[in-house]
């Protein structure tokens, strides 16, 4: 890699691991609010029309302390981080917040923002999660109108469609350049380690789509293929709302994985969808909050037609994946009802896999290397011509 | 006192001469199949009225859960939701609920083949009759939804599904409360549509149109028997109290799911008349009253003697609670009898777990005020995210604004391996010997 590639790479990994030094400067060089969002069906190009800097917020590494004063020990991580991020004022930042989930504890966070931080606007329209309902449609296209209101009240910005339209086509190109990525890492390349596609996804939800897209452009340029070794191949699938631990990526390949493939949000679905171009841009954005559960389905939607497991199974044809790790987030409800559903699936098409909780903090690291080992000698054995770990170590 | 014999908790009388309608509900049921009746299973607000109008026969599954739970016969179910791969951690209701879906398909399965006879089912958890179709409205929770697609979908997904969805009451605008403001007006237009295209759906699956008088009547009756039990929860107020929160919970089921008639009228009224004449003699729920609290939390089945007794026997009656008194048709002036589905659909919408924390503060208070109350017992129900969310900011908040303090347990819905009884027992005296020193203080500064 060039410097200059390096050097991109290392901007976005800055801003993955403190968005706050990026915000400051973003909000100092543009004198426009940042506004925060939540995971993980939000529009941002409506807040990025206005001018404002629409961030997702992340999940922080700092040990939750005040957050479990304010929200239940068995509200999962993210939320309660984001509890503890509120009362330690480190959302400050932010000028507003807006959010179109449903997910309950995800509203017990919110809740717990606009309590805390009172002056600040903190604004929740309900993406309607039943899919299939001849209302749905129009009912999703109403929300999106006072989405766009409500950012244009924050804001004191008339949204013009033009301005909608470009900001479309930033976010899909930006969308496209990361599915590049994935599409490749799918086809064989291992060029990018899975925390680098975690550290590209990451500064993604923060940054200015444009200036993330020169980035990527400048990373990409210069990337060559890198064709994988033959380790056992793995799926990683749920995992969502924050990112899991980049050190749970290192044990599985010091287990003898590779990652092939994800439908994890800080990965594959986040980027899974364009906000159709060939549209009107508000009905485009209506149109991609459909799209979406049908590309990767979503476990906090509803939708008759669309299934997760058989989702999965395709895509584990497409990648060639040997076995599937399933990251559940602790406490994560709507991924509890999910994983029967993909363990009978997955058990049916004779696929290993392995089910991995994890938690904001602490992770028993020797406990998941055992059992990760001992689901990788399954596959192994399967196959004799496999790379050993201890050969890769070698 | 009138009473010098009254153990330490003095159970409505009333409420155990009704109990026999819940048993005829169940056993109605259970036998539903067998009648070649329709069977609708259903989650969250009280849709009954509908139901029962339309001629079907109602399953509520939260109250499937509850009253396995009650009854200590949950066991079953949790084990085939657990062996099926749910998780502990899922909330408690759907995983009974599922579980004990498992355990009546398979039944059923088996019966269809020949294998066994439909008496011979005497696990209670496998006695649910299959539905003809499902019908989801729950507010505030999103489990709730997630909860009957996947009932749906264990069914073998041929099983047709109803979605009500139901909108968070966030009060995003300054006009924005209970019972008030644009929200809460779209919010009740936007459901009642919903209603109404329901019982379009409701006469798809039934095959007949739907009967709109018995709908008038079915509300007429719970009309009344709301206003009643408001009436005579009011009359809590008087100290010492002459029901409990134990009492209201005793006829969750009645006002929450039990058919719509003459009987539940009369239930609630004996009830009233109970209340009054024991506020009138001097008669109270509990032996001696010294505390006044509230309680905050979904209720948890498996423990309902326990608590009741744990309470009373340090003199403690519970007056209200969040679960209790913020549910069922508790604004009965909103249902208008001869077009009730605004007011019904209105209803839905006013699960104590729909709304934003301050609305939740302010009613909070209120009680608090109403009831006279010295503190609040927070039943932190380890499997329920809904009730939980707002409880810590509550606590806190009734503490500066009021001066109220509280005291937080760890229990469940329907998983009694959750429940921290000594944690409780021990947080409750620490409690109440704070609220006699605060007592004490006043009554000195009052001299
Ligand atoms: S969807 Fe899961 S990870 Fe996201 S807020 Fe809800 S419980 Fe947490
Ligand atoms: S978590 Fe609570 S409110 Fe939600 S479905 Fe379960 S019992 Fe109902």
């Amino acid at each position: 890699m060039s410097k200059s590639s390096v050097e991109a790479f290392q901007v976005m990994k800055n801003v993955a691991q403190h968005p706050d030094d990026y915000l400051t400067q973003w909000k100092n060089r543009h004198q426009q609010p940042v506004i925060g969002i939540f995971p993980m069906n939000f529009p941002v190009e409506i807040i990025a029309a206005t001018g404002a800097l629409p961030v997702i917020i992340q999940d922080s590494r700092e040990p939750i302390s005040e957050g479990n004063t304010i929200l239940a020990e068995f509200y999962c991580g993210f939320t309660r981080s984001i509890a503890d991020q509120t009362m330690k004022g480190q959302l400050d930042i932010f000028d507003a917040f807006m959010n179109a989930d449903h997910c309950i504890q995800l509203l017990g966070a919110v809740d717990v923002v606009r309590e805390m931080l009172s002056d600040k606007p903190v604004y929740f329209e309900h993406l309607i999660a039943a899919m299939d309902d001849s209302w749905t449609k129009d009912q999703v296209q109403t929300k999106i109108h006072a989405f766009i209101a409500e950012a244009e009240r924050v804001t004191g910005t008339t949204i013009s469609d033009e301005a909608l339209t470009r900001c479309i086509e930033s976010n899909n190109k930006n969308r496209q350049l990361l599915r590049q990525v994935f599409e490749a890492r799918r086809n064989g390349d291992a060029q990018f380690s899975p925390g680098e596609l975690q550290t590209m996804i990451v500064s993604s939800m923060i940054m200015d789509k444009d200036e993330h897209t020169a980035l990527l452009e400048t990373v990409l340029a210069e990337a060559s293929t890198k064709p994988r070794d033959n380790r056992v191949r793995l799926h990683l699938s749920g995992h969502f709302c924050h990112a899991p631990r980049v050190e749970l990526f290192d044990l599985l390949e010091e287990c003898g994985a590779v990652i092939v493939d994800d439908d994890l949000y800080t990965g594959s679905r986040y980027i899974s969808t364009d906000v159709k171009e060939s549209l009107a841009p508000r009905a485009a954005l209506a149109d991609w909050y459909f799209a979406r559960n049908e590309n990767i389905p979503c476990p906090t939607r509803v939708q008759k037609t669309v299934n997760w497991d058989e989702y999965l199974i395709n895509a584990l044809e497409n990648s060639g994946a040997e076995g599937v790790i399933v990251l559940m987030a602790k406490f994560c409800e709507a991924h509890m009802f999910y994983y029967p559903e993909l363990r009978k699936a997955l058990e049916a098409n004779n696929i290993p896999h392995l089910l991995i909780e994890t938690e904001h903090e602490g992770m028993p690291e020797e406990t998941f290397r055992t059992r990760v080992e001992a689901m990788i000698e399954r596959i192994r054995r399967k196959s004799s011509s496999r790379t050993t770990a201890k050969e890769l170590a070698q | 006192m009138s009473n010098a014999k009254q153990s330490s908790v003095n159970r409505l009388k009333s409420n155990d001469a009704g109990r026999h309608l819940i048993s005829d509900y169940w056993d109605r049921i259970f036998t539903a199949n067998e009648r070649n009746a329709q069977v609708v299973w259903y989650n969250g607000a009280a849709l009954n009225p509908i139901f029962q109008a339309a001629g079907l026969e109602w399953a509520h599954g939260e109250a499937f859960a509850a009253r396995l739970s009650a009854q200590r016969l949950e066991k079953s179910a949790q084990l085939a939701a657990q062996e099926f791969g749910y998780v502990g951690e899922l909330c408690s209701y759907a995983r009974t609920h599922l579980g004990a879906a498992l355990l009546a398909k398979q039944a059923r399965e088996k019966f269809d083949k020949g294998i066994v006879d439909n008496a011979d089912r005497d696990d209670l958890a496998a006695r649910l009759p299959m539905p003809n179709f499902i019908v989801n409205c729950y507010a505030g929770c999103s489990t709730g939804q997630q909860w009957d697609d996947f009932t749906h979908r264990l069914l073998g997904k041929d099983i047709p599904i109803f979605n009500v969805s139901l909108p968070f009451l966030w009060g995003n605008r300054a006009d924005a409360g209970y019972l008030k403001g644009k929200e809460w007006e779209e919010a009740s237009d936007y459901v009642a549509d919903q209603l109404y295209k329901l019982i379009d759906f409701i006469e798809v699956q039934t095959g007949r149109p739907f009967d709109w008088e018995a709908l008038r009547e079915g509300m007429t009756h719970i009309k009344q028997a709301a206003e009643i039990r408001r009436e005579a929860m009011a009359m809590c107020a008087n100290m010492p109290a002459p029901a409990t929160f134990w009492d209201w919970i005793a006829s969750v089921a009645h006002i929450n799911f039990l058919p719509a008639g003459p009987e539940l009228v009369d239930y609630f009224s004996k009830i009233h008349e109970e209340v009054a004449q024991r506020i009138a003699s001097g008669e109270s729920a509990i032996k001696d009253e010294k505390y006044r609290l509230y309680f905050d939390g979904i209720m948890n089945w498996n423990k309902l003697g326990t608590l009741a007794k744990l309470f009373a026997e340090r003199k403690v009656a519970v007056v209200a609670g969040r679960y209790t008194h913020k549910p069922f048709w508790q604004e009965p002036q909103l249902i208008d009898t001869d077009d009730p589905i605004r007011g019904m659909a209105q209803h839905y919408l006013l699960c104590p777990t729909n709304h934003g924390f301050q609305t939740i503060k302010d009613f909070t208070k209120n009680d608090c005020e109403f009831y006279g109350l010295d503190g609040i017992v927070f039943h932190s129900t380890r499997t329920c995210r809904a009730f939980t969310g707002p409880q810590q900011m509550l606590a806190r908040a009734m503490k500066k604004e009021m001066g109220i303090p509280s005291i937080f347990f760890e229990g469940d819905v329907a998983d009694e391996s959750f429940y921290k009884g000594e944690l409780l027992e021990s947080r409750l005296e620490a409690m109440l010997e704070a609220i006699d020193v605060r007592r004490s203080r006043n009554f000195i500064a009052s001299n």
